[in-house]
């Protein structure tokens, strides 16, 4: 029996192995260091990315928060030359829109999302990529949309047109998030109470919503922080309002078009009620935004 | 509750009545999801029924028209369409390489613990409302351009012919940037996503090879993640084409071409927001059409980005170029 | 290097992100127990999620549509009595109407003061006005969405045309008289640098680009002038200040009236900074240094700007004031809707670059009890004793009598309904 033995040098693929090795030891320096370079170019970039939030928060909070004080939460709006100015009627008129906008998408957006998470046909299809393509319009369309579809069919501008315009961009939002979260609810649950002979209808509405409530309330929460932070669909539905003003059927203020509308007046007492509106409206968004994260973060681990 | 045969006990918890039939229930359901496409459906027909007299009075012409003086009856929008494209390059050629670079460091490179909250720090600056951008653009950033970063940059790059003009802060330059800090974090969330979704055998074995991290990184995750990526390139660039208020505050408000970079612009949605207030007859129809052409545009991008997004999740396993 | 945690959504885009290992339906391995077993807390918890997320939305849809009714005084000006402020008013009377105004930015910090104050005393009407330029308010006019519409210019006869048929014609009322300044930006340059008309036609048509230029140091001389860019600032949005201070360049150059002419909108050259509004205009110059503008008064006093003397037709340089705006309205008495234009009137005290603004009204309210309300606000703006009181203050020039008196005429011209009955009992 021959003694087996291993010469690199003959045989093609250990040679080849050895060839790489070689280079693969001289060139680990370099490449050791092209990695840390780079490495650090994209921590960089990660910090640059960062710089905008920092710097936007900052400066809108440093030039906001002079302006909170109770005046400012409990006063309308008052033109120049009258003190105690505030941005009540702005408050008060971003919630009844975009509480009407949300009880008007939230039952659609839900039903929606059943309907794309318990078929995968081709209308479901259709209905998917519809929503997608509604959240990519521009909200100056829809804007423009919603002046022509209620404001000239009823002749005035009120808060229902607005509510109309930022409901088309809440209610994607919401299907999407609802087909996630119901797609979210096992298998098991829907069959078992199906199996129990309940109906379809009867397991959405016991089983299957009820489990997929914390996503649900993810989701709406991230359409009501989209929704409310718009400007430009209420550009042209609800025309502002210097006054008080409850009623949807009337020309009514919000926080974003008041932003727009005061930050461009000349008047400093003015222009300063307009960033504490910019604060105000920052931070609830924020605070939606984050919130949702933490909900959606708790549910994760809920479900595990 | 009509169950058939008796319940088991401990199950005979009374129900409403109001348990619809499945098919009305189906029907409903189908019923809902509809109106999603009767909705995309009525958008894009009113918008069309508002913007067809325009082509029928002014032709397809006005189209490419580099006009706009709409009190003696010329509705050229060119400029307009021109100054869309270009804030829209400024902002995705800023975004796609420090968003990638921000994406690789939230996957793989920060620390494993700050990855998160880093994540939802980035994520934020979607949050902060497109009319507080735009403040705080010509409030504090343009100031910023007019006196430091235009003359440095004009120092620099002035050879290129790209940055004639005065140094006047508000214009191109400053609605680029403020775009790309909006788009960046729609390009930030989706990369990371997809980067870190790259198959992890492949990864494990291009380690095991004896690749550095960034060899890893530049040659089988990035590659791998390709598609996705182009689908977070495509939405970003969706979402520049069609932001309205803050580019509106930061443009500068011209209707000519702009010459430079640092000059004026429009944008299409800028034009729409500040002459649709008091645009009549043809005008109005114009102000349409612009805005009918940047729907499909704007469409047409997104679906593209939704096809790329979509085969990620739906190949299986990504395609790698191995270097 | 660690593998990632994979999100489950992207919360940005809300889009599903599934690892693409799996399908896009998640499998039963992956739920280690069914979350409906547990027992009744936890199914109590969230039934209260539930109930309170549908209480919130109904009490929300209630609160909005059912706490005000069509004519309730819901919408006052004033809040429960926070008793220092001497603008509250005690008595909220029933009946009363909203109107709602839109247009010129001109008349902007006077009308709100002077609307505020009048619901103040008349805690039933409210009258809401958006600036939001001459030209939209009369677009929104023509359209019939708002009650009345407000622009520096009257509507020509063609607008007019444009009119709803169910107006019965247009009724033009000149509420306000002001004047425009170019306001500039330029350290160390008092107000009253010396401008003539070939000059400004000049600047603003881009032929005279710095500030060292010799036509402006020649009327200047003694003042230091840098030499930087000018940066003129001009209307984006169709305004009825540009009208005003177009229309006075046209008239006295030839070469403006040749090129960009007058009107609410006009083209300025590339270079030009477009802002919306007087007051994006006014804040475009106090933040652009070495630029100059063209804003209302009122604008530009209470903004401390810095503005031009312009030389007049008598030939002296006059800085823009409520006595020289005066005196160049009291040239021309008699104006009309049609014959409206009080630009560059003789006499050496004559503010030559001044305007009426006017108020557009339909002359068949098709409500008598809104358009009621809607003259009787009219009268009391447009007469001393009445909203004319607030002009001063808030640098504008009240109305000269014989003006006072033209409003009222065509006030009264304004019927219900029925076409025939004056609604203006005075």
């Amino acid at each position: 029996m021959s003694t087996i033995s291993f010469d690199s040098s003959l045989d093609p693929i250990l040679s080849r192995r050895a060839a790489i090795q070689k280079i693969a030891a001289s060139s680990i320096a370099r490449r050791k260091v092209y990695s840390k370079v780079a490495i650090s170019v994209c921590l960089l970039c990660l910090v640059v990315a960062l710089i905008p939030l920092v710097a936007i928060i900052t400066y809108v909070a440093a030039k906001g928060i002079p302006a909170w004080n109770a005046d400012f939460f409990t006063q309308v709006t008052k033109p120049e030359g009258i003190p105690n100015g505030g941005v009540w009627n702005a408050i008060v008129g971003s919630l009844i829109i975009d509480g009407i906008a949300v009880a008007a998408s939230v039952p659609f957006g839900i039903l929606g999302g059943l309907f794309l998470a318990e078929s995968d046909g081709p209308a479901a299809a259709a209905v998917r990529f519809s929503a997608d393509i509604l959240t990519g319009v521009p909200s100056i369309t829809i804007g423009i949309f919603g002046y022509i579809v209620w404001v000239k069919t009823v002749g005035s501008y009120s808060g229902f047109a607005g509510a109309f315009a930022i409901a088309i961009i809440m209610l994607p939002v919401i299907m999407r998030a609802a087909e996630t979260a119901i797609r979210g609810v096992p298998v098991t649950l829907r069959e078992a109470g199906l199996s129990l002979g309940a109906r379809r209808s009867t397991v959405a509405r016991r089983v299957v919503l009820p489990a997929a409530l914390p996503g649900l309330l993810t989701g709406v929460l991230l359409a009501v922080a989209r929704g409310a932070g718009e400007t430009a669909p209420l550009l042209f539905t609800i025309f502002g309002n210097q006054f008080f003003q409850a009623n949807p059927t009337k020309a009514m203020e919000a926080l974003p078009q008041a932003i727009y509308t005061y930050s461009s007046q000349p008047y400093n007492d003015l222009i300063q009620i307009a960033w504490g509106a910019a604060l105000l409206l920052m931070v609830v968004i924020l605070v939606l935004n984050v919130g949702s994260r933490l909900m959606a973060a708790r549910l994760r681990r809920e479900r595990r | 509750m009509s169950i058939s045969g008796s319940p088991s006990p401990g199950t005979a918890r009374r129900t409403w009545r109001l348990a619809v039939p499945d098919r009305t229930y189906r029907i409903l359901l189908g019923v809902a999801g509809g109106i999603f496409a009767a909705l995309l459906i009525a958008f894009v027909v009113a918008m069309a029924t508002q913007a067809v007299p325009a082509f029928s009075k002014l032709g397809v012409s006005f189209l490419w028209g580099s006009n706009w003086d709409p009190a003696h009856n010329h509705f050229g929008v060119l400029p307009f369409a021109v100054g869309t494209i270009e804030t829209t390059v400024i902002a995705v050629a800023l975004a796609v390489p420090i968003g990638l670079g921000t994406a690789l460091a939230l996957a793989y490179l920060a620390p494993r613990r700050l990855r998160a909250p880093l994540s939802t720090a980035v994520e934020l600056l979607a949050a902060v409302p497109s009319v507080v951008y735009g403040l705080w653009g010509l409030v504090a950033v343009a100031p910023l351009f007019r006196t430091t970063v235009e003359p440095q940059l004009t120092s620099v790059l002035g050879w290129t012919g790209l940055l004639g003009g005065p140094n006047q802060g508000v214009g191109l330059l400053l609605a680029g940037v403020i775009l790309f800090i909006m788009v960046l974090p729609t390009m930030v969330a989706i990369s990371r996503d997809v980067l870190a979704a790259v198959p992890h055998d492949q990864v494990e074995g291009a380690m095991a090879l004896g690749a550095t991290r960034w060899q890893v990184l530049r040659k089988v995750i990035v590659p791998g993640a390709r598609v996705g990526l182009l689908g977070a390139f495509t939405l970003a660039t969706g979402r520049a084409l069609g932001e309205t208020v803050a580019v509106a505050l930061v443009i500068g408000n011209s209707a000519h071409l702009a010459p430079s970079l640092k000059a004026n612009a429009g944008t299409i949605p800028s034009l729409i927001v500040s002459s649709f207030g008091e645009a009549s007859g043809t005008q109005l129809n114009v102000l349409f059409a612009a805005a009918l052409v940047l729907l499909v545009v704007g469409i047409g991008v997104n679906a593209l980005a939704r096809v790329f997004v979509r085969s990620v999740k739906r190949s299986g396993a990504a395609s790698v170029t191995v270097a | 290097m660690e593998i990632p945690e994979k999100a489950k959504t992207h919360a940005t885009s809300g889009l599903p992100v599934m690892n693409i290992h799996t399908e896009v339906t998640p499998t039963v391995q992956q739920t280690p127990s069914p979350p409906a077993a547990p027992k009744s807390r936890k199914r109590a918890t969230r039934a209260t999620r539930v109930l309170a997320l549908a209480t919130a939305s109904a009490g929300m849809l209630l609160a909005a549509c059912g706490s005000s009714s069509p004519t309730a005084s819901t919408s006052t000006s004033t809040t429960t009595a926070s008793g220092s402020d001497p603008y509250l008013a005690a008595d909220l009377k029933a009946g009363g109407a909203q109107l709602t105004g839109a247009g010129s930015t001109f008349v902007q910090p006077v009308f709100t003061k002077a609307f505020y104050t009048y619901s103040s005393k008349n805690s039933g009407v409210t009258v809401n006005y958006q600036a939001v330029g001459s030209g939209a308010g009369i677009t929104a006019f023509e359209g019939g969405t708002v009650n009345f519409g407000a622009s520096d210019v009257p509507m020509a006869a063609a607008d007019v045309a444009k009119a709803p048929a169910a107006y019965g014609g247009v009724l033009q009322v000149p509420d306000t008289l002001g004047g425009v300044t170019l306001s500039y930006n330029l350290p160390g340059v008092k107000t009253g640098l010396k401008l003539d008309a070939p000059t400004i036609a000049g600047i603003f048509a881009g032929t005279i680009s710095k500030w060292n230029d010799p036509a402006i140091t020649a009327l200047n001389p003694g003042v230091s002038l840098p030499s930087q860019p000018i940066t003129t600032v001009h209307r984006s949005d169709s305004s009825g200040t540009t009208y005003i201070f177009t229309d006075y360049l046209n008239t006295v150059s030839t070469t403006w009236a040749a090129g960009p002419g007058k009107g609410k909108s006009v083209t300025w050259p590339a270079s030009s900074v477009g802002s919306a509004g007087n007051s994006g205009v006014a804040g475009s110059i106090k933040s652009t240094p070495y630029s100059i503008g063209y804003v209302e008064l009122a604008y530009a006093l209470q903004n401390s700007f810095t503005y031009a003397a312009v030389k007049n037709v008598a030939g002296s340089y006059v800085t823009p004031s409520l006595a020289s705006v005066g005196a160049d309205a009291a040239q021309k008495p008699n104006v009309s809707s049609t014959d409206f234009s009080i630009v560059n009137q003789a006499g050496s005290g004559s503010y030559p670059i001044s305007g009426y603004s006017w108020a557009l009204i339909a002359k068949k309210q098709s409500s008598a009890a809104t358009g009621k309300s809607l003259v009787a606000v009219l009268d009391w703006l447009t007469h001393t004793g009445g909203g004319q009181d607030q002009s001063a203050s808030l640098d504008y020039v009240p109305l000269p009598t014989n003006i006072q008196t033209l409003a009222r005429q065509t006030l009264l011209m304004v019927t219900g309904p029925d076409g025939t009955t004056p609604l203006l009992t005075k």
